[in-house]
Formats: structure tokens, sequence, C-alpha cells
């Protein structure tokens, strides 16, 4: 299954309406992004339930939140990723002190911190559906140019394109996607 | 010399620049630096991912979760309550969008006892799907006269389908325990008759079975979407270590469907369809019931009356 959205206009459309106190909004924003919020849960916390605990929470917090959600930051989907890891580090922390109490109870002893989420499954995931709904030609430029490893000239002579094109979308693009990991941040440091 | 522009600072973060100034300036300058590295982040992030990513969708009934917990926080802020259940897993079996009445009975439930209760449901629902009602269950009638009516040959019990919140359950009752506990209902249920008063359709009095004591009435009002049927016990019912259940039995002594659990010492309030009223289905019947993964009727009748036509 993939995710997919349509284009930015009606993403930020969508994001005023929730603002608004729209609730279709949020079940349209459910369809649209509720398997990017789980796939992102399920890889970082590893258990079924875990992960839908998790989106269950998201989107009540969305919704709750919704005067917090910025139209002009782009597509919803950052916004409800950095909740999201929000979640996801309170149900680690959950995870670890009550993994800290049974090892204290049994040994006194006490254990390191919580691991970091060094997977960033948050912001890997949020990037691939990026990339998903960037469309072509920029997303296939993106990935010759970061997951291929390829020069700007590589690129332009494989997909016969002039080269200026070729750093246009790799500028345009890779500024679109900081932009997203940028909210994420914003949101998920809150 | 000023900052670079977003597209150089990419170009420099790409290592696709080639204006050694520039490159100068960043180094630097804490502002282009970061923004440089965030720009290589996000590039590195891009180069750790797969091209797909097996996205999985969360089980269908999350989303009910998410309305269930949203509208259960619309309730609590329109009756001007503290909000103490935010963080509950709400019983996921009630649609609780369209049904404020059910909201209500779910929300007052503790949470464990909400799990046991949508459990104890979702298998009474399976079994009456599987057996389809031709389970044959024999009732427990207290005291059952011997007046049996005559009815010639068992037929199979027939579900009707209510809604979506009552859950509608099969009853293969011997047929002869049907109809003899049908004549009781009939004798025990003293009509009383007040047409259009505060949009009350009609009345009975609810007697036991067997002392045909009066022990509660059972009203049919109109009401804005149809017709609710108000039930009312004089004392609290004892249902034991089980629940109390509400039937509407059908006049042929062949049919029944539960529309809904009574609280002990409480009334409550059964929303039931015009078309039900009219297809006869006219005897009210409070059951006890055990937690016993059976759909049927328990045959254990409390309290009965038939409403007047």
């Amino acid at each position: 299954m993939h995710v997919h959205d349509d284009p930015d206009v009606e993403s930020a459309e969508l994001a005023a309406r929730l603002s608004g106190g729209d609730r279709e909004a949020l079940a349209e924003m459910y369809r649209r992004w509720s398997p990017l919020v789980h796939t992102i849960a399920l890889r970082s916390l590893g258990t079924r339930e875990d992960a839908e605990d998790v989106v269950q929470q998201v989107f009540v917090a969305a919704w709750r939140g919704r005067e917090t959600l910025r139209p002009d930051r782009g597509s919803p989907a950052a916004w409800l990723v950095g909740i999201a890891k929000h979640r996801i580090a309170d149900v680690r922390t959950q995870r670890y002190r009550t993994h800290r109490n049974l090892q204290a109870l049994a040994t006194e002893a006490v254990t390191e911190a919580p691991a970091p989420d060094d997977s960033d499954w948050a912001e890997r995931l949020l990037l691939v559906h990026e990339l998903e709904r960037m469309g072509d030609p920029r997303a296939t430029v993106l990935r010759m140019a970061f997951i291929e490893d390829r020069t700007q000239d590589e690129i332009a002579r494989a997909l016969d394109m002039p080269l200026g094109t070729v750093k246009s979308h790799v500028r345009r693009g890779l500024i679109e996607l900081r932009d997203r990991l940028k909210e994420v941040e914003r949101v998920s440091s809150e | 010399m000023s900052h670079p522009s977003d597209d150089e600072l990419v170009d420099l973060a790409v290592g696709e620049a080639d204006d050694p100034e520039r490159a100068a300036h960043v180094a630097g300058c804490d502002t282009c630096s970061a923004a440089v590295e965030q720009l290589r982040r996000t590039a590195q992030l891009v180069s750790g991912t797969r091209t797909y990513a097996a996205w999985q969708a969360p089980a269908d009934d999350v989303w009910a979760r998410v309305t269930a917990e949203l509208d259960a926080e619309l309730d609590a802020e329109t009756d001007a309550e503290s909000d103490t259940r935010t963080d509950t897993r709400t019983d996921t079996r009630t649609d609780t969008r369209t049904d404020t009445r059910t909201d209500t009975r779910t929300d007052t439930r503790t949470e464990i006892g909400a799990a046991a209760d949508a459990k104890t449901r979702a298998d009474a629902e399976a079994d009456a799907d599987a057996g389809g009602g031709t389970d044959a269950h024999t009732p427990r009638v207290a005291d059952a006269p011997s007046v049996v009516s005559p009815v010639t040959a068992p037929a199979p019990a027939t579900v009707t389908r209510l809604d979506r919140r009552t859950r509608r359950r099969a009853a293969g009752w011997a047929a002869g325990l049907v109809a003899a506990s049908l004549v009781v209902g009939l004798l025990v249920g003293r009509a009383i008759w007040s047409p259009d008063t505060d949009g009350q359709v009609a009345q009975v009095a609810l007697s036991t079975l067997d002392t045909r004591q009066r022990g509660g009435e059972a009203t049919l009002v109109r009401a804005a979407d149809g017709l609710d049927l108000n039930v009312a016990t004089a004392r609290p019912l004892d249902a034991g270590d089980g629940y109390l259940e509400v039937w509407l039995i059908n006049a042929d002594g062949k049919r029944m469907v539960s529309i809904g659990v009574l609280q002990p010492g409480e009334s409550g309030t059964f929303p039931v369809t015009q078309a039900l009223i009219e297809q006869g289905y006219v005897i009210v019947d409070i059951s006890k019931e055990q937690f016993d993964d059976k759909p049927a009727h328990s045959g254990d009748s409390l309290l009965r009356g038939r409403l007047p036509a």
C-alpha cells in the first residue's frame, strides 16, 4: 500500500478546515495519513497494540491541538508525524520506567537510560512519503542524487535533462524536505 | 559578504558548489553552517530510506476509538462534567457518533467492565451469527402454568434486525413453553390505554410470571425519531451475578428481539420502531441473563407485560 495525497493546495485547504473545527477534515486526514503514522509507530515500538494506541492518541491530539496546525507549513503530514514522534517518545519513556522499576525490585540495580530513538523512523518514513507524493521528475532526481549517490552531471545525462534543471530540482526538493523535517522538530519538541 | 541563498546552501551541502568564497563564509558563520548541516542531515536521511516503505494501515477499529474518545469528551463538555476519561480506551464496539444514549451508558462503565462486556457481546453476536437461531434453548420459566395454547409445530426462531446498537439475539425456544409463558404474559399484562398524553402511545404494567405481582411498568412514547420504550421497575430487580435484558416478544410467540440492557434499580429508555410494534412485537419482557456467551433468552423472565394494541 502506498500513501498518496493530493497537491499541496488541497492539503493546505484540509489544514484550514481542521483548524476551523471541521470533524470531516480529521476523518479525511485519518484516511490519508493513518498508514504513515501507524507504520512509523510500528517500526519504532515493535508491537501492533502500542502502534495502534499511538495512532489513536495522535488523531485525538490532532483534534485537540488543531489550533497549532499551521497551514502555511505545508502538508499536515509533517505535523501529524511530529505529534506521533512525541507520543512514541512517551511510550518509550513509560517502558523504560516500567523496566527500571522491575529491575530495581529485582536487583536494585540502575539500568541505563532509554536508548534514544536513533533509528529515525519518523523522519525517514516521512521522507519516503514525501518523495512518493512529490511526483516525477523531481522525486526521481532526488532518489538518484541521494539514494544512488550519483552526481548531478550523471543524473542529467541519464535523464536526458539540462544540468540546470537537475540542479533546480535538487535545490527545491531538498529545501522542501528540510522544511518538513523542521516542522516535525517544531511539533515534537513542543 | 551577505549570507548565501538557500539554493547556494544546498549546493554546498551536497558538494556541488564551486565558489570558495561562499564556502569560507559558511565555515565562519554559525547560522549558515547550521543550515548546511540541516540540509546534509536531510540528504542523509533520504539516502537511508528505501524507495518503498511497506505501509501498514492500522486496524479498522482504531478510527472508531478516535471518534469514541472525542465524542466522550464532547459529551463531558456538554454535561459540564470534569473530563476524567481522556485516555480511556473506549468500547470500540459502540459507534458513538450516532447514538448518544449508548454513549452515556458506555462512559459510566469501568474500563475493565466495558472490555469484558464488549467481549461478551462480541461472542454473543458471533454465536448469533453462527447459530442462526436454531440453537434449541430450553427456557426456565419459573412456575410455568399448565395452560398451553395450540402451537402445532416448533418453528425456528426468527431474529429481527432492529439496528446496530440493539444486540439482537437469536432465541430458539421450545415452542410449547413459549406459548405457555406467552399466555401468562397475556394474563398478567394489565393494559392501561392513555393515548396522546405527553406523546405517550401505550402503557402496560409489568408483573411477575408466578405470583402476578406488579413490579414495574413499560411506557411507549413517541420520540423525535421514532418510539421510545421506557421501562421502570418498582424495586431494583436482582440480576445476581448476571445482568437484566429487555426484550420485545412477538405476539405470535415465535419471535423476539432484544432491545437492550437494564441497569438494576434504574429506569431505561430503549429506542424501538413503529414497524416493530406493528409487526406484533408488543410483549415487554425483562429477563435475567448470565455472562455465558449464549445470545438467546435465558428463559428466566422476571417481569412481563403486553402493550395494548
